[in-house]
C-alpha cells in the first residue's frame, strides 16, 4: 500500500510529534502542542476567491469562530463592512465545521484545516464556520458538544447568514475525526432543541467501543494510528472513570439513544479502507439505517486518515464532489 | 500487512484527478527545481523542498525506530529537549535524531538502510499542486504574498447593531475621502459621526473603537500641521510619554512579554561570558533590567560583570533622568552581588546615537536591545544612507552576540491613507478589544490614551514627524536579512515560559504563536507583536586584511 510522499511526511510528522504530546499520566503537554502547531492568520484579503474573518462566538469560554466567505463577483475588494453583509444568492449553504484532532490536538487556525475550509468554500460555494471549540484533557466531555452547540445557535441566528429565498439559515454540519463525532452529538441536541440541520458530513468519525473490532485488530499500528492512542483520547476526553461504552464515543452502544422517530438530518458518513476505526464508522451508518434516518456511506478501500488534508489523491477529490452534491440538493 | 509506504509516483498516477489546473506541473519526465518548496506542504504550514522529501521521509522513519526503540527517551524529548522552528522538519527531526544521539543520515541517502522500502522510481517529481511555490530555500526574503494585504481579526462584539455598521460604514467613507483629498466631505461625515457617537456605547466594542478613530479624522482633517512637531510627532513632553508608556506596560501584558522574551534570549547569549554588555535603545524606567539582573544574579558559576548602556530622549526638565534610572538599577544589581555599570545616552532620535559613544569594548559580549524602535527609522526613503541603514550597519558593526527586535506586528507603513486606515482599524480593534480585559483603573484609560497617540500618528503625521511606521515580521525579516544578521531561532523553551506567564498574569484570550523561530503575542487568533533575536554575520575583512570592526570603532564621527 502506498501514499504519495508529502502526505506520508505530513502524517508521520503529526504521528512523531503527538507521540511526544501524550504523557502516560493521561495529561498532555498543551505547550509543546501550541509551539509544533503550524497556525494561520484570518484574512478579510480575498485569496483564491476566499476571505475569512474570526468572531468570538462567547466570550466566557474564549471560543471563536472563523468564517470563510467565497468573494462576491461585483465585490472582488471586500472592505471591513463587507464581512457580515448579507448573503446575496437564492441559497447558500452555511457549513458549520469541526475540525479534527481527537479532541485533543489542532484549532481552527491550524492550516491543514484553514487551508481544507477554504477548498470547502470552493467547492460546494458554501460559507463555511470553522468552530475553535475547547479541547481535552483541559476541558472534557461535554465541552466540546456545547461549544458546538454554542456555535450552531450563533450561526442560525445570524441575520446575515440567512439565504435570500426563505430568510433562513440553510445549516450543515461537517467535521473529520473528532470533529466527525461532535456532528453526530450536536445533530442530536439541533433535533431536541427544534433548530434545523440540513445534512452532516462525518468525514473518519471517531466513535468507539469496549469491545476490540476486527478492524482495530487487523489495522493497529499500521497505518499511523493504534489502538494504544486511540485509548488515550478517549481517556483524555471521556469523564473521569468513564468507559467506551459510554454514548459520547458509541452512540448506537449499550448507553446510546435511540434515534427512532425522530427527524435527524441525513448523513453523509466517509470511511477510509485504512482506518482502523472502520468497523465502528460502519457500525454507526448502520445504526442511523436502523433508526430510520437517511444515511450515504462512502467507503474509499485505499484510503488512510487524513487523504483530504492534500489534493494528491483520487479520494479527494472523490470525497469534494460528494460533500459538493450533499450540500446542494435543495438549490 | 507491511506499515504504509510512501510512493513519489502516485503522485504522476493521480493527474487524472479533477483539478484542471494540476496537468500542467504532473510532467512526469520533468525534474523539479531543486530549490522549490513543496506547495502542498506549504499550505500546511511546513517548509520542506520537493527534492528532500524522500530524505526527510527517511529521517522520519529512523526517529520513529528510534522512539520505538527507547520509549523512555520520549518523556524526555518532550520535556527536556528545546524545540525550535517546526517549520522545517528536516531540522526539527534532525534535532530530535541528535538529542537520542542518533546521528542524522548522511547524503545522498542509503537505500540499504531501508531494504525493504517500496520506491518505485527514484525520481521525486513534485505532488499535484496547482499552487506550488517558487520561493528559493536560503530565500530570507517575505514570500510571494503580498505585503500590502491587510491581515485581520475581527473582534465584532456589536457589529450588528444598527448604530454600529453605520458609524462603520461612515469611517470608512470618511477615510476614502481623506484620501482623495476631499476635505469639505470628510468634515461633514465627522460631524456627524460625532452625534451618532452619542447614541452608541463607546464604553466597549466598536463604539470604543470608532470614537477613537473618528478623533484621529478630526484631527487629520482639521488641525493638519498643528499636531505633529518635528520632535516626536505630538507626543508632547518627555514625562507625559512615559507616564502613558508606564500605564500602558501595566495594563497589559504586549511590553511584559517584550523585554521577557528578550530577556531570555540575552541569558542565553551571555552564557560563558564574564563581560557582558547591554544596549537598551530605549530605557524608559529600566522596566525591563531588574529581571535580568536578578537572573544574571542566580547563573550557575555566578554572574558576569554587566554593563547597561540606556539610550534615551534628554529630559525635558532639566533633569538627567537616564542617570536616575541607572542609580536605582545599580542599587539592585549591587543589593544581589552584580557588578554593574551604568552609561546613559542622551538623543533625540536613534539616528543621532553614533557607536563610539556605547564604548564597546572588544572583550566584552553585547546584547543590542530594540523594543519598537526600529521603525522609528523607517521615515526616510530607501537610499544609501537611510537612517534604518545606517543604524543597521553600526550595530553590525558592534559585532552583538544578540540582536532583541521587538516590533508591532502590523502593516502600518503603507504610504496610502486609506490602507493604514484600514489596516489601523483592525489592528486597533483586537488591541482595544483585549484592554477590555484588564481590571485596573486608571491604568486602562490611560492605556487607551497611549494608544490613541500612537493611531493619531501614524494616520494624522506625514513625513519625518511619523514615526510609528509600523511595519510586519516578515517586512523585518528580510530587512535584517539583507543587513547582514541572521535569525537565532526562539525555541519551546521561551514560548512554555512566556505561556505560563501569561496564563498567571493576564486574561485568557491572550495567546503566544511561533512563527518560523520568532513568538508573538496576541490576543486570540490575531498576533499583535512579534519578538525575534538575531546574530550578526561576521564581516567580511577589508580588502588590505585589516579588521573592519576595529577601523568603524576608531572613526570620529
Amino acid at each position: 500500500m502506498v501514499v504519495p510522499l508529502n502526505t506520508w511526511v505530513l502524517i508521520s510528522n503529526f504521528k512523531l510529534a503527538y507521540n511526544l504530546l501524550r504523557r502516560p499520566d493521561g495529561s498532555f503537554n498543551r505547550h509543546l502542542a501550541e509551539f509544533l502547531d503550524r497556525k494561520v492568520l484570518a484574512n478579510a484579503n480575498p485569496v483564491d476567491g476566499v476571505f475569512s474573518f474570526d468572531v468570538i462566538i462567547d466570550r466566557g469560554t474564549s471560543v471563536y469562530s472563523r468564517i470563510y466567505r467565497p468573494v462576491n463577483a461585483e465585490e472582488p475588494q471586500p472592505s471591513i463592512v463587507d464581512l457580515e453583509k448579507p448573503l446575496s444568492a437564492d441559497i447558500v449553504p452555511v457549513i458549520i465545521f469541526f475540525h479534527g484532532g481527537s479532541f485533543a490536538h489542532s484549532s481552527a487556525n491550524s492550516a491543514i484545516y484553514d487551508t481544507l475550509c477554504r477548498r470547502l468554500v470552493v467547492n460546494c460555494e458554501a460559507v463555511v464556520v470553522s468552530v475553535n471549540y475547547r479541547r481535552a484533557p483541559e476541558n472534557r466531555y461535554p465541552c466540546a458538544y456545547e461549544d458546538g452547540w454554542t456555535a450552531l445557535k450563533w450561526v442560525n441566528s445570524r441575520p446575515w447568514l440567512q439565504s435570500k429565498k426563505d430568510s433562513k439559515v440553510h445549516i450543515y454540519m461537517a467535521g473529520d475525526s473528532s470533529g466527525g463525532n461532535i456532528v453526530h452529538h450536536v445533530a442530536v441536541k439541533a433535533v431536541e432543541s427544534g433548530i434545523e440541520v440540513l445534512g452532516n458530513i462525518l468525514l473518519n468519525p471517531m466513535f468507539a467501543g469496549e469491545k476490540r473490532t476486527e478492524s482495530e485488530k487487523r489495522l493497529d499500528g499500521k497505518y499511523f494510528v493504534t489502538i494504544q492512542d486511540r485509548d488515550w483520547y478517549w481517556r483524555a476526553f471521556l469523564p473521569e472513570g468513564e468507559d467506551r461504552d459510554h454514548p459520547a464515543c458509541n452512540p448506537f452502544g449499550p448507553n446510546g439513544k435511540s434515534l427512532e422517530g425522530i427527524k435527524f438530518p441525513k448523513s453523509l458518513v466517509v470511511v477510509a479502507g485504512l482506518d482502523l476505526l472502520q468497523d465502528w464508522q460502519m457500525a454507526y451508518a448502520e445504526g442511523l439505517e436502523k433508526a430510520g434516518q437517511k444515511v450515504k456511506l462512502l467507503y474509499l478501500k485505499q484510503a488512510t486518515i487524513g487523504f483530504y488534508l492534500l489534493p494528491n489523491n483520487n479520494h479527494f477529490y472523490t470525497v469534494m464532489d460528494e460533500i459538493s452534491s450533499f450540500v446542494s440538493s435543495d438549490r | 500487512m507491511a506499515p504504509p509506504r510512501y510512493d513519489s509516483a502516485i503522485s504522476a498516477a493521480s493527474c487524472s484527478g479533477s483539478s484542471s489546473s494540476s496537468s500542467s506541473s504532473c510532467a512526469a519526465g520533468k525534474l523539479t527545481p531543486p530549490q522549490e518548496i513543496d506547495g502542498l506542504l506549504a499550505d500546511a504550514g511546513y517548509k520542506v523542498r520537493s527534492s528532500d522529501l524522500r530524505q526527510v521521509a527517511q529521517r522520519l522513519e529512523r526517529l520513529e525506530t528510534v522512539m520505538v526503540n527507547a520509549p523512555s527517551e520520549i518523556s524526555q524529548l518532550a520535556t527536556d529537549a528545546v524545540h525550535y522552528n517546526p517549520s522545517d522538519i528536516a531540522s526539527w527531526v534532525d534535532s530530535l535524531l541528535s538529542e537520542l544521539s542518533q546521528p542524522p543520515l548522511p547524503l545522498p541517502s542509503d537505500l540499504s538502510d531501508f531494504s525493504d522500502l517500496n520506491y518505485v522510481d527514484s525520481l521525486v517529481g513534485p505532488a499535484i499542486n496547482p499552487t506550488v511555490v517558487n520561493n528559493e530555500w536560503t530565500d530570507l526574503h517575505a514570500p510571494q504574498q503580498q505585503q500590502t494585504v491587510p491581515q485581520l481579526l475581527t473582534v465584532v462584539t456589536a457589529m450588528e447593531e444598527d448604530s454600529g455598521i453605520r458609524l462603520v460604514h461612515m469611517l470608512m467613507t470618511c477615510a476614502e475621502a481623506v484620501q482623495r483629498g476631499d476635505f469639505p466631505l470628510a468634515g461633514s461625515l465627522i460631524d456627524e459621526m460625532q452625534g451618532l457617537l452619542t447614541r452608541v456605547n463607546t464604553g466597549c466594542g466598536i463604539g470604543k473603537v470608532a470614537k477613537h478613530f473618528i478623533e484621529a479624522l478630526r484631527r487629520r482633517v482639521f488641525t493638519p500641521q498643528g499636531l505633529c512637531s518635528a520632535a516626536g510627532g505630538g507626543a508632547g513632553s518627555t514625562n507625559e510619554y512615559e507616564f502613558l508608556y508606564h500605564h500602558f506596560y501595566e495594563a497589559c501584558p504586549y511590553l511584559k512579554f517584550a523585554h521577557f522574551t528578550a530577556n531570555q534570549a540575552i541569558l542565553e547569549a551571555f552564557d560563558g561570558h564574564d563581560c557582558v554588555h547591554v544596549i537598551d535603545f530605549n530605557l524608559m524606567h529600566g522596566l525591563q533590567w531588574p529581571a535580568l539582573i536578578q537572573a544574571l544574579a542566580l547563573r550557575p558559576g555566578g554572574p558576569p560583570l554587566l554593563r547597561l548602556t540606556g539610550i534615551g530622549p534628554p529630559s525635558s526638565d532639566g533633569r538627567d533622568s537616564l542617570r536616575e534610572i541607572g542609580l536605582r538599577l545599580n542599587e539592585l544589581a549591587r543589593s544581589v552581588n552584580v557588578q554593574f555599570a551604568f552609561r546613559g545616552v542622551a538623543a533625540s532620535r536613534l539616528e543621532d546615537v553614533k557607536p563610539w559613544m556605547l564604548q564597546v569594548s572588544p572583550k566584552e559580549a553585547v546584547a543590542v536591545n530594540s523594543i519598537m524602535q526600529l521603525h522609528r527609522l523607517l521615515g526616510a526613503p530607501p537610499s544609501r544612507n537611510s537612517p534604518i541603514e545606517v543604524v543597521l550597519a553600526w550595530i553590525r558593526s558592534l559585532n552583538p552576540k544578540i540582536v532583541t527586535v521587538v516590533e508591532q506586528e502590523a502593516n502600518h507603513n503603507q504610504p496610502e491613507f486609506l490602507n493604514r486606515f484600514t489596516e489601523s482599524l483592525y489592528y486597533y480593534s483586537t488591541m482595544f478589544d483585549s484592554l477590555e480585559a484588564c481590571p485596573l483603573q486608571p491604568e486602562k484609560a490611560v492605556a487607551e490614551v497611549y494608544i490613541q497617540k500612537e493611531i493619531c500618528n501614524i494616520l494624522c503625521c506625514e513625513g519625518a514627524a511619523r514615526l510609528e511606521r509600523h511595519e510586519p515580521l516578515a517586512k523585518w525579516r528580510t530587512r535584517l536579512g539583507e543587513a547582514g544578521f541572521r535569525p537565532l531561532h526562539l525555541g519551546s523553551n521561551a514560548f512554555k515560559q512566556a505561556s505560563m506567564l501569561l496564563t498567571l498574569f493576564s486574561a485568557a484570550g491572550y495567546c503566544v504563536e511561533e512563527n518560523e523561530g520568532c513568538l508573538t503575542l496576541g490576543w486570540h487568533s490575531r498576533p499583535l507583536i512579534a519578538a525575534s533575536a538575531w546574530e550578526a554575520l561576521p564581516l567580511p575583512p577589508l580588502p588590505d586584511g585589516s579588521d573592519p570592526i576595529r577601523i568603524i570603532n576608531q572613526n570620529v564621527l
